[in-house]
């Protein structure tokens, strides 16, 4: 472990098992299952299959269930704080879906019924709630999506620059989880029995949990996260590897994180689906790190399994054995499976509890595990963590006019690139079966992936992937729910359901390269790239580990015009991305990156704030590339007035929005420009209406983000 | 059966975007899921949909579902004898 102690001041939890941490332990220790047939919205035949539903949480005319779920947990967290979070961190990945499902059904066109669908209104909402004036990151690993917003929680608490966050995970049941579980048959019609003999399958579930974490120690802290991992299978869309070798791995790393060797853990919280593969996976994983395992057991069959909610309700659960010491049971495990090889908790039972290890695993591979002990469980704590910036070896970019070369070339004309190419030309030169299953974003990022990976020479394989994307796979959300309303929710598509994950795009990627590494996907609306960005130079190692760093959006219609707000404004569609192949390595890189700066808009003092994060007004800025999303039109021009009238010269700007196309990570564009021109060492004057600026070392171009937030991210030629 | 065969090929093609094959050189008796297409678990699940879909055969059962799609014959073979069977 390196940087300070991380507590857990306080922490808030709605769960098909009630309410509150009283009432959840109570639950626990009771040993029942909260899995019953499905009420939260009306199917159109067959019967009800079991699922985890929060009880009488009511409904708002305009807040969809998931808002609603993360509010109460949220509240309950905050309720004794006396200052606001610096910055929240979701894991999320139905966002509104649930009312997004009922206004498609019902043809209604007014994009502004559709202003909560994204996943990043969720983290949004709670930043109102509670106060928060920093970043709001959304991460969508799927089910693995709160332990990674934990792990990433704690690497920029011990970072040292912020104090308190709230992190935390959220999922409303809704039609596309449940149909699309289903139609993996992924689903126990007998409601989910983890490790059991004859399990079949899950239980789809919905819940929220937050917890407060700070680096100030309270007077009473709940806990202390002592560590976390993250790894990738990087095997398959969905199925575990059979030898659990991503879970090995992560456990590993949290373990190696919290500096504790197996033999420290007193109980293991099991991701323990359900399902075969899983429990069968996870299992073997256990076995092989753990000669004589601890107490362990899985939850799942008392609370269904919450996807992205899961790990951070697990990590509450891990809170109340600590306090109440007891290890929970596995509820609906009857007969445990011999070939597992493990002898879970049945029942509950009193003993004393210093240690949690809580596993969380995702589609795409995504796998998350978290160390909670008690505070006198913990290790000395060293120095706080130093890392290099990154550093960029290999960089590509994608719009309407074609990859980088065509891109590029008609940047430095000044010429608009903005559109859409076919999804066969975005193919391109990648082999048919990379790309039989990939639609729009998977293929787009793919395409990026590949072409960053061989602007760096092509050999050195990248450890982890971090991907930034606004609106996520909408061809396949699209068609997913088309085909349910076309078939009567007879014959939904598997296929579709698993890409239409946020995190199916960077799980590709992984598996192209063997990426095993940590494997992240976040989604801020037009602020993703950033929150990847943040991810990726808070979480990659400070050697010897390469990673791929993408933004990535499609177009779509009908769906982008509903969505996002900017495309709404009757613009024609575009999308594209950028990618960057990045380590800590600054010998020969192209430029070395970091995000500056990330604050909610709050005038002019704001910006002030940015200015004085880019070192002062007399920064030497050769350019700045500034983007104004439609939908912001007023509010990025006077940011960007403002900006200009705080620096002491006056400074070349490109508005790019204009020419790449409005989409929610153009930014990601704009950095790849960036930092192509400070390898080449030359801006074209045509970009900012000028003359050509040379870029010697020491030149830096900052891409500024403007809008809800405002944003800065600084790239720099070594 | 030819005809089913033949229909499946094109479907199958289409369903699971095999561009690299065409139905002139899909042999019916190659192994057909972890064989030389590519086609995994995911495929198989996509094609469990459409059999129910476009023949109203159900396929619910993991050791059944392995035989049928043992190669696209088996595959037509158990469509045929399932229809057959509903219609007697």
């Amino acid at each position: 472990m390196t940087g300070p102690p991380v507590y857990i001041a306080a922490a808030g939890i709605i769960s098909p098992l009630g309410r509150g941490m009283p009432a959840t332990a109570q639950a626990l220790r009771a040993n029942t299952t909260a899995i019953a047939p499905l009420e939260a919205f009306p199917l159109l035949q067959g019967e009800p299959l079991p699922v985890g539903q929060v009880r009488d949480l009511g409904a708002d005319p305009v807040l969809p269930r998931t808002h609603l779920l993360a509010r109460e947990a949220a509240r309950m967290a905050m309720r004794e704080a006396k200052e606001p979070p610096e910055a929240i961190i979701l894991g999320c990945t139905t966002g509104g879906i649930l009312t997004t499902e009922r206004l498609l059904r019902d043809k209604v066109a007014d994009p502004q019924t559709y202003r909560y669908h994204g996943l990043a209104s969720v983290a949004e909402d709670i930043a109102g709630l509670t106060g928060c004036r920093g970043p709001a990151l959304t991460i969508a690993t799927a089910c693995s999506s709160s332990a990674v917003a934990i792990t990433l929680a704690i690497a920029m608490l011990r970072r040292g620059g912020l104090k308190r966050i709230l992190v935390g995970g959220v999922d409303s049941l809704s039609r596309l989880t449940y149909f699309g579980f289903h139609s993996l048959q992924l689903v126990d019609r007998q409601g989910c029995r983890p490790l059991d003999a004859t399990r079949q399958g899950m239980s789809v579930a919905e819940g929220a949990a937050m917890l407060l974490l700070t680096t100030l120690r309270p007077d009473r802290p709940l806990g202390v996260v002592l560590g976390a991992g993250l790894s990738c299978d990087a095997y398959h869309p969905t199925a575990p590897h059979p030898q659990g070798r991503g879970a090995v791995k992560v456990m590993q790393a949290a373990l190696a994180d919290a500096g504790l060797p197996a033999a420290a853990i007193d109980y293991i919280n099991l991701h323990g689906t359900g399902t075969p593969d899983n429990d069968l996976a996870e299992a073997r994983a256990v076995t092989a790190l753990f000669p004589q395992p601890p107490p362990l057991s899985s939850i799942k069959g008392a609370t269904g399994h919450s996807l992205a909610a899961a790990g951070a309700i697990e990590a509450v659960a891990a809170i109340l054995t600590l306090r109440h010491g007891f290890v929970p049971g596995t509820v609906g495990c009857r007969q445990p499976d011999p070939a597992l090889g493990l002898m879970p908790q049945l029942t509950p039972i009193d003993r004393p509890v210093r240690t949690v290890l809580s596993n969380s695993f995702g589609f795409g591979g995504n796998n998350g595990s978290v160390v909670i002990g008690r505070e006198d469980a913990g290790v000395a704590a060293a120095g706080p963590t130093v890392t290099a910036p990154l550093a960029v070896h290999g960089c590509a970019c994608l719009t309407g006019a074609g990859p980088t070369r065509e891109t590029m070339a008609l940047l430095a004309e000044g010429r608009p690139v903005a559109g859409m190419m076919t999804a066969e030309a975005i193919a391109g030169h990648l082999p048919p079966r990379l790309v039989r299953r990939a639609k729009r974003l998977t293929r787009l990022a793919l395409a990026l992936a590949v072409a960053a990976h061989a602007d760096n020479g092509g050999q050195d394989n990248p450890a982890a992937v971090f991907m930034g994307t606004g609106w996520g796979a909408l061809t396949e959300t699209c068609d997913f729910l088309d085909r349910l309303e076309t078939s009567a929710e007879q014959f939904p598509s598997p296929t579709d359901f698993i890409s239409s994950v946020h995190n199916g795009a960077a799980g590709q990627v992984a598996i192209h390269f063997g990426a095993t590494a940590a494997n992240v996907t976040a989604s801020g609306g037009d602020y993703s790239f950033e929150q990847a960005l943040l991810a990726a130079d808070s979480l990659l190692e400070a050697s010897g580990q390469s990673a791929l760093l993408l933004g990535v959006d499609e177009g779509h219609d009908p769906l982008s015009p509903l969505l996002d707000p900017s495309v709404a404004a009757g613009n024609s569609l575009a999308d594209g991305g950028g990618a960057l192949f990045v380590n800590r390595d600054p010998v020969q890189a192209h430029a070395l990156i970091r995000l500056a700066f990330y604050q909610q808009d709050e005038g002019d003092a704001t910006v002030d704030q940015l200015v004085q994060a880019l070192a002062g007004p007399d920064h030497d800025c050769a350019a700045v590339l500034v983007g104004i999303p439609a939908a912001e039109t007023a509010r990025g021009r006077r940011q960007l007035a403002c900006f200009i009238d705080r620096c002491d010269r006056q400074l070349p700007v490109c508005e790019y929005r204009p020419l790449l196309g409005q989409f929610a990570s153009a930014s990601a564009v704009a950095t790849a420009l960036a930092t192509i021109c400070l390898g080449r060492g030359i801006l074209p004057g045509a970009v900012v209406g000028g003359s050509d600026i040379p870029l010697g070392p020491g030149s830096r171009i900052v891409v500024l983000g403007t809008g809800r937030f405002l944003t800065a991210i600084e790239c720099i030629r070594p | 059966m030819k005809e089913l065969i033949e229909e499946l090929k094109e479907k199958i093609i289409t369903l699971l975007n095999l561009t690299e094959i065409t139905a002139a050189d899909f042999d019916e008796h190659a192994r057909l899921v972890g064989g030389d297409l590519g086609i995994d678990s995911i495929d198989v699940l996509e094609m469990v949909v459409m059999v129910e879909k476009d023949y109203g055969v159900a396929i619910n059962n993991q050791e059944v579902g392995e035989k049928v799609f043992a190669s696209l014959a088996s595959l037509a073979e158990y469509i045929q004898t399932q229809r057959s069977g509903a219609a007697a």
